[in-house]
């Protein structure tokens, strides 16, 4: 039969902070939670790092006389073969990316009703929307590969009349030094790549948030207020693109 | 931070709120991608892009203020993050506009 040891703890001349001492700690300020707090300023710090990309992407871009026309490189659909169809994929690519993040929204309204299957089942969803998403990208990139373009070796010149123009790689050979302005290969893979990594990151956390709400972790909790804090970075990851998309596609 | 339970017409007022915000930011993108399809190739940038930009910045407030229930936080919340989001703005458009002017100074002025 085993004794239970009583162990006292001894706190020294400093005492834990609570709320009694007047050292705060258990009551977060604002009204907020510390989780979604934290998350919020990890958040805040992101858009900081995203917008020094965005901004260099700015300033590259117009230190060129000339840069690609966004309409005639990013043409390409899945499944149409030689059909240009500008604006196309990456606005597909973008309602998938939004309606992943109204799914999670409406996982985190399941989740303060405490309602376990509900945000498994919405949940499942924006999972599925984020891994779509990354599948997008990737055919996005496989395209622009296949066509030549490089981190530093752009296949898109400025031809005849200043208009954009491939430069068949397959057909005309590879020149030694980049047909096209060098930068845009760098930025495009570097700044959509460094978002996918986030939309990477954000749909394991998802599959671990689901799998940790079907386990009843959050049930045996009491709340699922780690669902809105996924919830939070998706939405993050959401905006981006919504950035992205403005600065390679429309602008 | 518990919420207090919600009643049913709450859930379901939630609910439809989000599928209006979604419905909303659904229309402002097919707006967008329309004007940079019909528009795009005949009006000038310097009226195209403000547009976009106008755009994508009201898409970002839904986002953060619904989706992220941003705007139904403590104000003082709202500030500490909208104040620094405010200048990063800012500094964007510095950035851009000052960019743009080097543009023009460097290769369209002789």
């Amino acid at each position: 039969m085993a004794e239970v040891l009583e162990i006292k703890e001894h706190h020294t001349v400093h005492q834990l902070p609570t709320a009694d001492n007047g050292e705060g700690g258990e009551k977060s300020p604002m009204n907020i939670s510390y989780g979604k707090t934290m998350m919020w300023y990890f958040l805040l710090s992101d858009a900081f790092t995203f917008s020094a990309f965005l901004i260099a992407y700015a300033c590259l871009r117009l230190g060129h006389k000339w840069w690609p026309n966004p309409n005639d490189v990013f043409n390409a659909m899945p499944f149409m073969g030689h059909h240009k169809i500008p604006m196309g994929f990456v606005s597909i690519m973008t309602f998938i990316l939004i309606m992943s993040s109204v799914f999670v929204v409406r996982a985190v309204q399941e989740g303060h009703r405490m309602n376990k299957k509900g945000v498994m089942y919405w949940m499942f969803w924006g999972i599925l929307g984020g891994a779509a998403f990354l599948g997008c990208q990737a055919w996005e990139w496989q395209h622009l590969l296949a066509e030549g373009m490089r981190p530093f070796y752009n296949v898109f010149y400025e031809g005849k009349d200043g208009l954009t123009t491939l430069w068949n790689v397959h057909e005309q050979g590879k020149p030694l030094f980049s047909p096209g302005p060098v930068a845009f290969g760098a930025l495009f893979f570097g700044i959509t790549g460094f978002h996918g990594f986030h939309v990477f990151t954000g749909v394991c956390l998802n599959i671990w948030g689901f799998f940790a709400t079907a386990n009843g972790t959050f049930e045996k909790r009491g709340h699922y207020e780690m669902i809105e804090k996924l919830g939070l970075y998706w939405h993050f990851v959401d905006l981006v693109w919504v950035f992205v998309f403005l600065a390679f596609y429309l602008m | 931070m518990s919420d207090h339970q919600l009643t049913e017409e709450e859930y379901k007022a939630q609910v439809a709120g989000v599928w209006k915000v979604t419905v909303i930011l659904s229309i402002v993108t097919v707006v967008e991608v329309a004007a940079a399809l019909i528009l795009g190739p005949h009006l000038p940038k310097w009226i195209m892009n403000p547009f976009y930009a106008i755009a994508s910045i009201a898409k970002a407030f839904f986002i953060i203020g619904e989706f992220m229930h941003l705007k139904y936080e403590k104000r003082v919340f709202m500030l500490s993050l909208g104040l620094p989001l405010f200048f990063l703005l800012w500094a964007i458009i510095a950035f851009g506009v000052e960019g743009n002017y080097l543009h023009k100074l460097l290769y369209l002025i002789k």
